[in-house]
């Protein structure tokens, strides 16, 4: 079976893969060999036998197997060197110790503190984006637009959702929400249920309209999302309310529940528990169109009470529909003048539903700030630390090259390349980094239980998911470069021959580039430490002011079921309890009184100025209970039967009506005419970031809704709690005993004020002391340097202060270059910050000192030990050589 | 510098570079191999072990000698360096030494 030699040819494919990764240098020659010995083998072995061994040799003759020689090393070296780079690095590490653990403890501090901010950050991030129906869903804002001015909140009309739904195609879905049932009360809903005659339970829900279900993920185990919410008696409760009441979720289907002590429910739906990433918390959902039945003033168009959700078409334009529903109001609204009138307007807005936890402060009518504020603040702290921390590492480094500095002339002499050893420090660096992950990560475990203590959140370390393993490595890697980028590049740019002769010396530019660093460290800790202490005195002002009435000591209970119609027996039972002083009752909180409108009249007022009075209707004793200051006039008085028209005003109420002689003078309040008996001193109805509203009281002690104050004997509220409670069972079986107390009360509305207050005391404390492991290397960087100079210093004579201060004198002239910039920036941020408190601390100079001054003496302490150190060294030991 | 040694394969084909003279490139090279020992070296191995050999200056190479049933191609000529000769010779010494100190009476079995 001879055939022609020129009839073998390999195939054209295994040539093309010859051709693929053959190194081009040796193609021709291989290719004319193989095409040759092709041939030879098709005639000796047979074609099949000559293709195996082509594509042998073709497949081993590629790039990867046949390395060219022009350009790699030999393997077995490249794997030797890191080897040796390696075993480099663990030596450097093991030989200076407190070296490497200052390096590898700032650096996982400052790793740590970013971590967790960054998991915190996510977490407020996510909240509310776990809808599948995240991108269409809407929450409806209204704005209120008068005398130039405009006020925009949440609240809508309850039929508001139903009748958009109806007249705008692009609504596909629509739902009322209720977060309060009185806005004058800002309190969570919590009612009382009962299965069977013993089981009462408090659970915290709401109102919702069939739609909800469908709209949001909130996922039903049993039940129909389109029907569970749809009739008068629907009840949906939570998997932990089923628990609760029946054991189990799938026994709780079809049950009956006693709401309120007047109502029997069937529950008709149960849900998962509501994750905590949901901005809306509930425990149960009942039906919305029966609640609104059940409060006629719901009905009112003119009644802004409660949230409006609308899931819009996925191909409708949100700014469209906004600019169609922005006017909806007005047809439902002229009938009452008020509303609409030539100088007040009413317009509805559309914010995403998941944008509404991070933006729910409006400005301008627009929902722009809010939370966002802390998330932006924390992740400007976050970057801070992690600088900080990048810089002291950066800074030890360089101060360790002294050191490693006859090392790179030894290898540069020996043959490396300046990028080897630029591999070779970026290696360590990250190398060091991957240790200080570690040891953060180890740091965000132990912390996270206190942070979320503290915080509130579950967070936990996402370690199921890859891209949090991700992240990390990408920390690792741009941290260790970042850090490691300045001694890398500085020492490989070292020469050789200067190096090795001794005569090595840090050049100006290094220097100052070095000192530079230093001084950013100090001004990013300055920063916080300023901001701690400004954030921390306000948290204390505002906790601690004196509001104008004594806030200790008083319990809130919420006036509902029977207690309605048996308050006045309350009242009279309960005063006469020991430990008990005063009760009372309110129609708002008094610690925050968020109601307010404009509904007071009096004779000659301007019709069109626009004046919205805070509004409440207390008891007779409310001013004594209160502990409040009458400047003129007299108080409510029981025994005196005209008073139940009275009113009460305060100073700033007096001021805006105009009134030179106020007591004695006629009002009307929602047409209620009367008049002024009393005006109070001011004092502080709502939170310190907003100015005293003119407050005008009257007496009503039968209304169905509001809070009594029961004010007890100091260090006997046990006692009285207890009392209360038994009280409370006999008069109201149907609902459970809850109270809170009023400080607590007053405390929460400064929440995150108050964790701010302690997340920026840690981070700014770490700051500083991160910084201070920076200046503390350079210190030892600069004793290693200077000690043939000092030495003859004190030989010549130089006593020990003289050298310690001269050898403090550099370091202090940084951290107050550092003061001098630091000082107008935090000047300027915190006048900024404060300015959202209507009541404020002044930014007095001795803060700004008081941080100097830590700061310097920080640094004194730091730098001190080592300039006593030099001091104290013998001269001899350091000069003997050479 | 420590001397480079050589390789029993590289022994070989710097010693059937040296047969071959004048002609001495890729395939014969090959064929030789395989008809002489009786082993198969895939051709991948062969140009490897020739490149070391150049490397190390056993053999010095040129390029020339296009023919047709190349597809064209120039051949990569090898031949031998007295540094490389040197080697073999040396190599060869050492074993014929060694071969005159093994006893002539050897039981084979024993061994």
């Amino acid at each position: 079976m001879k055939r022609e030699p020129n009839s073998y040819a390999p195939p054209a494919w295994a040539e093309a893969l010859l051709r693929w990764r053959c190194p081009p240098e040796v193609l021709e020659e291989v290719e004319g060999d193989l095409r040759e010995l092709y041939t030879y083998w098709s005639e000796n072995f047979g074609e099949r036998e000559a293709q195996r061994r082509y594509i042998i040799s073709a497949v081993k003759l590629q790039r990867p197997f046949l390395s060219s020689r022009k350009t790699a090393s030999h393997p077995l070296i490249l794997k030797d060197m890191i080897n040796h780079y390696l075993t480099t690095a663990l030596r450097n590490i093991t030989r200076s110790k407190s070296f490497s653990v200052i390096n590898i403890a700032g650096l996982a501090f400052g790793l740590a503190c970013s971590l967790v901010i960054l998991l915190w950050v996510l977490d407020e991030v996510n909240v509310d984006k776990f809808h599948a129906n995240d991108k269409v869903l809407y929450r409806v804002y209204l704005k209120q637009l008068y005398d130039g001015q405009v006020r925009a909140d949440y609240n809508t009309p309850a039929s508001l959702p139903a009748e958009l739904k109806k007249a705008v195609p692009e609504i596909e879905r629509a739902t009322g929400f209720v977060k309060y049932f009185r806005l004058s009360l800002q309190d969570d809903i919590y009612e009382s249920f009962s299965v069977g005659d013993t089981v009462v339970h408090k659970m915290k829900g709401s109102r919702a309209e069939p739609d909800f279900f469908s709209m949001f993920s909130y996922k039903l185990l049993y039940g129909k999302a389109e029907t569970a919410l749809s009739s008068p008696v629907s009840l949906c409760i939570s998997k932990k309310m089923a628990e609760m009441f029946f054991g189990s979720a799938s026994a709780a289907m079809g049950r009956a529940v006693r709401f309120d002590g007047r109502k029997d429910l069937l529950v008709t739906g149960v849900f998962e528990d509501v994750p905590f990433n949901s901005s809306d918390q509930f425990d149960y959902l009942m039906n919305w169109d029966d609640w609104v039945l059940e409060n006629p003033f719901k009905q009112s168009w003119g009644h802004f009470g409660t949230s409006s959700y609308l899931q819009l078409r996925p191909d409708a334009d949100p700014v469209m529909v906004e600019a169609k529903i922005k006017d909806f109001l007005r047809k439902y609204l002229t009938e009452n003048d008020s509303w609409m009138s030539s100088n007040k307007r009413i317009e509805l807005g559309l914010q995403p539903y998941s944008d509404q936890y991070l933006y729910s402060t409006f400005e301008e009518g627009r929902p722009v700030s809010g939370r966002i504020l802390y998330v932006k603040l924390f992740i400007g702290v976050g970057a801070f630390i992690l600088v900080i921390a990048c810089i002291n590492f950066m800074n030890l480094a360089t101060a360790r090259s002294i050191k490693r500095a006859k090392e790179v002339g030894v290898r540069k002499v020996v043959g490396s390349s300046r990028v080897h050893l630029i591999y070779q420090f970026m290696g360590e660096a990250i190398l060091i980094t991957f240790f200080a992950v570690l040891l953060s990560l180890l740091v965000v475990f132990l912390l996270l239980p206190a942070f979320n203590l503290l915080t509130t959140k579950q967070i936990t370390i996402p370690l199921q998911q890859p891209v949090f393993y991700l992240f990390l490595l990408g920390l690792i890697g741009v941290t260790g470069i970042v850090a490691g980028s300045y001694p890398a590049l500085f020492l490989s740019s070292l020469q050789p021959v200067r190096i090795l002769k001794g005569s090595f010396q840090f050049n100006f530019w290094t220097a100052f580039f070095r000192k530079g660093l230093v001084v950013f460290q100090f001004v990013l800790s300055m920063l916080l430490l300023i901001s701690t202490v400004v954030i921390s005195r306000q948290t204390d002002y505002v906790q601690n002011k004196n509001l104008g009435y004594d806030r200790e000591n008083v319990l809130y209970i919420p006036i509902e079921g029977e207690l309605i119609s048996k308050y006045p027996l309350f009242r009279e039972e309960a005063s006469r309890l020991s430990g008990v002083k005063m009760v009372d009752r309110s129609s708002q909180f008094p610690h925050a009184m968020s109601f307010r409108l404009d509904a007071v009249e009096w004779d000659g007022r301007d019709g069109n100025s626009v004046i919205n009075f805070a509004l409440s209707s207390v008891g007779y004793d409310f001013v004594k209970t209160m502990d409040l200051e009458i400047v003129e006039g007299r108080a409510f008085d029981r025994n005196i039967k005209s008073d139940s028209t009275g009113f009460l005003a305060n100073e700033e109420a007096i001021r805006q009506m105009g009134f030179k002689d106020p007591v004695g003078k006629q009002i009307s309040v929602f047409g209620k005419k009367g008049t002024i008996v009393g005006v109070l001193r001011d004092f502080h109805t709502n939170t310190l970031h907003q100015a005293i509203d003119p407050l005008v009281l009257d007496v009503k002690e039968h209304l169905d809704f509001g809070t009594i104050l029961v004010r007890t004997e100091k260090g006997r509220t046990k006692e009285a709690i207890a009392g209360i409670e038994n009280l409370y069972k006999h008069l109201n079986p149907e609902h459970a005993f809850n109270y809170t107390f009023m400080d607590e009360r007053y405390g929460l509305l400064y929440k995150s004020e108050q964790i701010v207050s302690k997340l920026s005391n840690v981070f700014a404390l770490l700051a500083i002391a991160i910084s201070c492991l920076g200046l503390l290397g350079l210190a030892i960087f600069s004793a290693e340097q200077r000690r043939k100079e000092l030495s003859i210093r004190k030989v010549l004579g130089a006593s020990i202060g003289n050298i310690v201060m001269k050898f403090s004198k550099d370091f202090l002239t940084l951290v107050v270059i550092a003061l001098t910039i630091a000082v107008p920036l935090a000047w300027l941020m915190m006048t900024d910050w404060l300015s959202q408190f209507a009541y404020r601390i002044e930014l007095a100079w001795w803060i700004f000192a008081l941080a100097g001054v830590i700061a310097i003496m920080i640094s004194m302490l730091t730098i001190g030990a080592q300039a006593v150190k030099s001091a104290f060294e013998n001269p001899v030991r350091n000069l003997r050589s050479e | 510098m420590k001397r480079t040694s050589l390789g029993e394969l590289e022994e070989l084909i710097l010693l059937i570079i040296a047969v071959i003279k004048d002609e001495a490139y890729g395939v014969p090279i090959t064929q030789m191999l395989e008809k002489e020992t009786g082993r198969t070296v895939d051709f991948s191995t062969i140009h490897t072990t020739l490149k070391r050999l150049e490397e190390k200056g056993f053999v010095k190479s040129a390029m020339g000698g296009a023919t047709e049933e190349r597809g064209g191609r120039r051949k990569r000529y090898f031949t031998i360096t007295t540094f490389g000769y040197k080697a073999l010779r040396e190599s060869q010494e050492i074993r014929m030494r060694l071969w005159s100190l093994v006893p002539l009476k050897m039981n084979v079995k024993s061994i």
